[in-house]
């Protein structure tokens, strides 16, 4: 249950201050609030968008992980090709109750408005308003400029983006395995895209625990993917994985993996409407494993066909629609993403094509 | 064969870690009773619904009534809606009861479980279940005896090569010693000690879990984590709660072996025992076991001088009349039976000594909660005397239920001219912090049971240990009855507990 602590909606969404005085506000917004709001945080979550038209969404997303995952919400709207300089900010809380309790937890967010050459100044508006000893993740919503600003990059624990939404991901790849670069930051690359493939690759996996599908990993001899128009790099991040895992090498070429003893892996990936992706059907000689999504579905089926034994079909979780379950989701996990460099240098060449 | 394969999955990397269980039948013996439809299924359920379970399961309810596959799955599915942390999915739950069963016998007729071998070679076959069986043991402990040696007679006990067989037992684990080891001898004649899951559901809290990472992972408490900073902790366990309807039991256990032998034993375990070795079951369980030889035995008159139990009189509970525990259904009015117990306990290691632990659970009491409190020594009083401010010890306070958390209380100058010092209190809560719901205590231990990780699980001598420990104090107990107390329901238990921790010049937290 969302309990706004302002009444004033605007980007606005909170009261308008004086940036020299946002933590002086926010102090003053919590003593007026009384004991029956606990303020909480276990991150502080930067979002730098150049989207005004998508504002209202994105508070709503944060609105929504606040709820779930307390954090200091930092919500920053960028407009450096704006011809007059200038610097806003807001200051806003989000509430939930706490189960059956009458106490309500809040996070705090707060919103600015870049214009102009206040644009540049984002690291210091970051740093500055930063909840002391919690890691920074930087959700960024735009293409990574160039060049990058050291001191920005090198301050963030997290790296948030989404690589289904880059009109040129090989370019904005390009930059990703830069800031990644040792002695650049130490940042956890966390794609969104990756996130959403997370179910896709429990579900794969699980369906290879089954003792008598594991020996049938070693023979695949093709693979087949559907996904939705625009988001092929899905299904190719899917299919960097599962080549990266069994150690094929791609041929560029013929856009097909070899295996091990240069068996030929060939792979199609079908773009029709529908989930960003839909299916993935791995077949060897004598088996066939296959996971589906129908529209609106928050499960996969999942069917494996083995010999000897009647087809095994299963109900497994997927990955949910909605923006805010997939953040919600990457906030949740700790680490680093081992797997999703290993997989995008396998695809990366293919995403010249 | 399937665990070490499975392990070597090379699509498991980078997914995140937790038990990969295999594929199985688990067979729940007293299928048609309340822990079954409370507990089980809705964490299977929940399970599934986290796409925990492995790709082949099934679940066979074994129980004496009379009833269909569909009737079964039709009275489990009323319960998971009522029960399980999360909602039901109608087609998830098609999917998941696709895979329950009922099979009817008596639990003492070993045609029963004759058929029911043969029911699971077929579901192997069908299912690609592996031959891989988990037995529950969820039925009246007056049943294990006849079960376990019913499913040694079927050879449902031994695994084909390449599986395995497990068998989960629930408390209680024996009433007293002898009992305990005869029950621990019978499972062993049918299953081996790596095969046996006993379970005792609060090590499957996470705040129970979270005391080792709390404890190990903080080099801010480990330091002091000794009797040089130590002054003594308390551990309670209290519910509003009276014998409702569980007379018949409570009237044969009582707090002492129903609560102490078991759950607040396990959670002295965890507060006192040394860094293990590894994060293993059995370097785990090795640790508890050290801290339970170390607990200096109560015998004869020292029992009565360091344990004190009380029975709950009548009195109030959230404001409505409860009767006393004599006056209830199936209670003897003229019961010993203890609904309360508090005692100070003794660990004669190295880090311990000197350091009282006070244990206290009881029924009828005014609010539920468990908790371990470590009240830290004083400061010395000299800088402060001069103000005559009194100042309160540090106190870190793990709560593991209800509100799971942390708190921790200190001293602070309050703002102002003048030196006033009051304690505050920072806190930590899992629901705040971590808003997600936490899995219940019975999802974690079947998914590690189906995995063969013991490391929530009591081990045998474990159990027997603290049986030992516990008789003890039992046998004393059973050489006169005048030093049963008596306390008011609704209030905080007998002045007599108050007197044996204030002869430690504390007193009882107020929760």
């Amino acid at each position: 249950m969302e309990t706004p602590v302002s009444t004033e909606a605007s980007i606005e969404s909170g009261i308008p201050v004086e940036i020299g005085r946002i933590d002086k506000e926010l102090g003053k917004l919590w003593e007026s609030s009384g004991d029956t709001k606990t303020r909480a945080s276990l991150i502080n979550l930067v979002v730098y968008t150049e989207n005004e038209a998508a504002l209202a969404a994105d508070n709503e997303v944060l609105a929504s992980v606040a709820g779930r995952h307390p954090c200091r919400a930092i919500l920053i709207l960028g407009n450096p090709s704006a011809p007059v300089a200038q610097a806003k900010a807001w200051i806003s809380a989000h509430c939930h109750l706490l189960g059956k309790d009458t106490r309500q937890i809040c996070s705090e967010q707060i919103t600015f408005r870049l214009d102009g050459d206040a644009a540049n100044a984002l690291p210091n508006i970051v740093f500055s308003h930063l909840d002391s000893d919690l890691p920074l993740c930087l959700w960024w919503k735009a293409d990574f400029p160039e060049p990058l600003d050291e001191k920005l990059w090198g301050w963030v624990d997290r790296l948030i983006f989404d690589s289904s939404s880059w009109r040129n991901p090989h370019h904005q790849f390009s930059i990703i395995r830069h800031i990644s670069s040792p002695g650049k930051s130490a940042a956890v690359l966390c794609d969104l895209n990756w996130t959403r493939l997370h179910a896709w690759r429990f579900a794969l996996a699980s369906q290879f625990d089954n003792a008598s599908a594991f020996p049938h990993l070693s023979s695949v001899e093709s693979l087949s993917l559907r996904c939705a128009p625009g988001f092929r790099i899905s299904a190719l991040l899917l299919l960097g994985w599962l080549a990266g895992r069994l150690k094929w090498r791609l041929d560029a070429k013929n856009e097909t993996f070899i295996a091990a003893n240069d068996r030929v892996v060939p792979f199609h990936i079908e773009e029709i409407p529908g989930p960003n992706l839909s299916l993935i059907s791995i077949k060897s000689p004598d088996a066939r494993f296959e996971l589906k999504l129908a529209e609106g579905s928050d499960f996969f089926e999942s069917t494996i066909q083995t010999p000897g034994i009647p087809e095994i079909r299963q109900i497994l979780p997927a990955p949910r629609g909605r923006l805010e379950d997939t953040l919600l989701a990457e906030l949740s996990r700790a680490g680093r993403h081992a797997l999703y460099t290993e997989s995008l240098e396998v695809i990366l060449p293919l995403l010249t094509h | 064969m399937p665990t070490d394969i499975l392990r070597s999955n090379p699509l498991r990397e980078g997914l995140a870690q937790r038990s990969i269980p295999d594929p199985c039948t688990l067979v729940i013996f007293g299928a048609t009773g309340d822990l079954t439809h409370r507990k089980l299924v809705p964490a299977l359920y929940n399970l599934a619904a986290d796409g925990a379970l492995p790709p082949a399961i099934s679940v066979v309810g074994f129980a004496r009534r009379d009833k269909s596959d569909e009737v079964f799955r039709t009275e489990l599915e009323e319960a998971a809606r009522k029960f399980s942390r999360q909602g039901i999915n109608d087609d998830l739950w098609k999917n998941f009861a696709s895979n329950i069963c009922y099979h009817r016998s008596e639990f003492d007729k070993i045609e029963g479980y004759e058929a029911l071998a043969h029911r699971l070679d077929e579901m192997d076959a069908t299912r690609g279940t592996g031959g891989n069986r988990l037995f529950y043991l969820a039925a009246g402990p007056d049943q294990f005896e006849v079960i376990l040696e019913n499913l040694r007679k079927s050879g449902l006990n031994k695994a084909r090569a390449g599986s395995w067989s497990r068998i989960i037992v629930e408390k209680p684990f024996g009433t007293d010693l002898p009992s305990a080891k005869r029950l621990n001898d019978l499972v062993e004649n049918a299953f081996d000690e790596s095969e046996t899951f006993r379970i005792d559901h609060y090590l499957g809290k996470e705040t129970a879990q979270n005391i080792i990472v709390l404890r190990f992972a903080n080099a801010l408490f480990e330091a002091m984590w000794n009797s040089r900073y130590i002054d003594h902790v308390q551990i309670t366990a209290s519910e509003p709660l009276g014998v409702e309807g569980r007379a018949g039991y409570y009237e044969k256990s009582g707090a002492l072996r129903d609560m102490v032998q078991n759950h607040l034993l396990q959670l002295l375990c965890l507060t006192a025992m040394e860094p293990p070795a590894g994060l293993d079951a059995d370097s785990i369980r090795d640790e508890k076991v050290k801290v339970l030889r170390s607990l200096r035995p109560l015998t004869g008159n020292d029992v009565f001088k360091h344990v004190v139990r009380a029975q709950y009189g009548a009195g109030a509970i959230n404001g409505k009349r409860v009767a006393a525990y004599r006056d209830e259904l199936n209670v003897n009015p003229e019961s010993v039976t203890e609904t309360y117990v508090a005692m100070e306990l003794n660990v004669d290691n190295w880090r311990w000594a000197g350091v009282p632990f006070f244990i206290r659970v009881g029924k009828r009491l005014p609010k539920a909660g468990t908790e371990i409190a470590v009240h830290f020594k004083s400061v010395p009083p000299v800088l402060f005397r001069a103000t005559g401010e009194s100042i309160d010890d540090n106190v870190l306070v793990i709560r593991i239920q209800p509100d799971e958390g942390i708190s921790l209380r200190m001293s602070a100058k309050m703002p102002g001219s003048s030196l006033r010092i009051e304690p505050v209190k920072m806190d930590f809560h899992y629901g705040t912090s971590f808003g997600k719901a936490t899995p219940e205590a019975y999802e974690r231990l079947l998914l590690d049971a189906m995995s063969g990780d013991a490391t929530l699980f009591a081990r045998r001598d474990e159990v027997e240990q603290a049986w030992k420990f516990v008789d003890a104090i039992h046998e004393a107990w059973t050489t006169r009855t005048d030093d049963l107390a008596l306390y008011s329901s609704g209030s905080w238990g007998p002045g007599e507990a108050d007197e044996l921790i204030k002869r430690h010049e504390s007193a009882w937290r107020r929760l």
